[in-house]
């Protein structure tokens, strides 16, 4: 997915606030922010090494090697983690039931096969994903509010 | 103007879209399938979404995907190209209840148009000649012989949601009549859904001949002159030239002011296409496109309109701004479709291209989304390639077609090309000395 991000719709967060926050995380090494304007709160940690709030590519000119194909790519794709927990569908992923409430699950904890992980909202509906298998988090690969594709991998079970 | 257009579509027409986008100075989203992750379309585009696995029905049909896409990336508006969700007026309707703008004709005119029947009636209603057909659908078999007694031998039984050449019989008298009717209604059932059929007379060696249309619903309607693509294999548009060899000047002015008059009427915004059959120095409108066509291009070539172009400027809401008076067309114009198919037994030919040199130079039009190294899906259209051609004359094009045929090489899948190349020497089509059965025959008679 490559998000240019120039004019969020209410659903969307702001990616180009978002990279502003992720820049100052690591330029002064902290592990967390939080930025709230109004009702609307962004928290950018490190909590996750791979997840790229929204990784935001410009129209870059044409590698000479073909590009990786999209998580979860048909036949030929890369290897799926057989932990990796993907996106169904497209849309926005929450990671707790309602805003302010605590997230589904934390980083490190054990869950049970079939437990809610997150939300992903698409056309007004909440979609509840599940744990596919039993085992910990090792890894929360979206922010909260996250606009995510189809195949993304949002989190890894170990 | 839009800031960001979402382009839902594949292959070599979301890239046809998102040039007219970029020239414009608007950003591309594409949306793909995990199938097309790597297509050129995808790769030049400003943002791209995954929206699906390769099944259409699961990413490219699927409105809940492209919606919830658009509605991510912050998108002003849908150009939905041409196929998948093009003619789907419920479609056109969602886009806009989500507060996008669709980049086409009114829902209820797209609508009006997909129902074969009610198209037709609405066409007779505007000052159109149609074929002579039965009023409405016809269900049993006595029916049908009464109201084909009427009509004349041979008939043709078409499905009313019809389209694309699906769930047609020709009758050839009452008795295969009887016969066929039941054949074709159960046809019509499991290729559409809907069992309705009619009754056209059937017209023996027609040319196709259809007119590009531009209106802005505001009153401004121009056309760009006709297209004849009478040169088809199983219903499909093989290669399409402009102006047709058949018509003569008067011909041409009389059905584009025809057409023209007619869409005026009808308050039609966007691009269409009414689409004739002609024989005898007569028109028979068969159906309209509510949608940019595949052919579009070589109106393109003889007009200079950028017909996509057009398509954004009148969903933005502008005004033509130009009268038919304006519009000069010069110059012949023809399109190669390039399949992904073997150019004798016509199976289709997916796979990886290991080579690829596109033919150039002057009047020489190549919209493809191939690059070397790229892979050709299974699970789509086998279109992969358009070469127009634009020369002075039509002797001009067609010396100018062989050479760029000689020059393009696709390595690695088989393609039409070499089909391509034994068409365009056969003296009937270097005669423009063919009708809608012709490919047909040419096929059959060198494959």
């Amino acid at each position: 997915m490559r998000f240019g991000g120039r004019r969020p719709s209410p659903l969307a967060p702001d990616p180009d606030l978002i990279r502003t926050l992720a820049e100052l995380l690591a330029e002064n090494g902290l592990t967390e922010i939080e930025y709230a304007v109004g009702d609307r709160l962004i928290r950018v940690s490190r909590g996750a090494p791979a997840a790229a709030a929204v990784a935001a590519s410009a129209a870059a000119p044409l590698p000479a090697a073909p590009l990786p194909a999209a998580p979860g790519a048909g036949a030929s794709g890369p290897v799926i983690d057989p932990g990796a927990v993907t996106a169904p569908m497209v849309g926005t992923a929450y990671l707790a039931p309602q805003p302010g409430t605590p997230t589904f699950v934390r980083l490190g904890e054990t869950v049970a096969a079939g437990q809610p992980l997150l939300i992903i909202e698409a056309m007004k509906v909440l979609n509840e994903i599940r744990a596919p298998r039993a085992g910990r988090i090792a890894q929360i690969l979206v922010e909260d509010a996250q606009p995510v594709e189809y195949g993304a991998v949002l989190m890894l079970i170990e | 103007m839009f800031e960001k257009v979402l382009i839902a579509n594949r292959g070599e027409i979301a890239l046809r879209i998102h040039r007219a986008c970029r020239e414009m100075g608007i950003k591309t989203v594409a949306v793909h399938s995990t199938a097309d992750a790597g297509a050129m379309n995808v790769r030049l585009a400003d943002e791209t979404v995954c929206i699906g696995p390769p099944p259409a029905r699961d990413s490219y049909l699927n409105v809940a995907a492209i919606l919830s896409a658009a509605t991510i990336t912050g998108t002003d508006a849908i150009h939905p190209g041409l196929g998948f969700l093009a003619e789907n007026a419920d479609f056109a309707a969602a886009v806009e209840e989500h507060g996008f703008v669709f980049i086409g004709p009114a829902p209820e005119h797209i609508r009006l148009m997909g129902d074969k029947v009610a198209a037709k009636a609405a066409a007779a209603r505007l000052g159109i000649p149609t074929v002579p057909g039965s009023n409405g659908a016809v269900r049993d078999p006595a029916a049908a012989q009464t109201a084909a007694d009427g009509l004349g031998y041979p008939i043709l039984i078409k499905a009313a949601a019809g389209g694309g050449g699906r769930g047609m019989k020709v009758a050839r008298d009452r008795a295969e009549l009887a016969h066929l009717l039941p054949i074709a209604q159960n046809e019509a059932i499991s290729f559409f859904g809907h069992g309705e059929v009619y009754l056209e007379h059937y017209l023996d060696r027609p040319r196709h001949i259809e007119v590009q249309i531009l209106g802005d619903g505001q009153g401004g309607v121009v056309h760009l002159g006709e297209r004849d693509c009478s040169l088809q294999r199983s219903h499909q548009k093989v290669l399409e030239e402009t102006p047709s060899p058949a018509l003569n000047a008067a011909e041409r002015s009389r059905i584009g002011a025809l057409a023209v008059g007619a869409m005026r009427t009808l308050g039609y915004r966007s691009a269409g296409t009414l689409e004739f059959l002609y024989q005898d120095g007569e028109f028979f409108f068969i159906e309209m496109n509510t949608r940019l066509q595949v052919e579009h291009t070589i109106s393109e070539m003889v007009s200079g309109v950028d017909i996509v172009r057009e398509q954004l400027r009148i969903a933005d809401g502008a005004p033509l701004g130009y009268r038919q008076a304006e519009i000069r067309l010069s110059g012949h114009a023809i399109e190669c479709r390039i399949n992904a198919e073997d150019p004798v037994s016509f199976r289709p030919s997916p796979g990886r291209v290991t080579d690829y040199h596109a033919p150039g130079g002057l009047g020489v039009r190549v919209d493809s989304a191939l690059y070397q190294g790229c892979t050709v899906p299974p699970y789509y259209d086998s279109l992969i390639s358009k070469l127009v051609i634009h020369g002075k004359t039509r002797n001009e094009c067609l010396m100018r077609l062989r050479r760029a045929l000689e020059e393009y090489v696709i390595g690695g899948i088989e393609t039409t090309i070499p089909l391509h190349q034994r068409l365009i020497d056969a003296p009937e089509f270097i005669d423009g000395n063919y009708d809608t059965h012709w490919l047909e025959r040419f096929v059959g008679r060198r494959g």
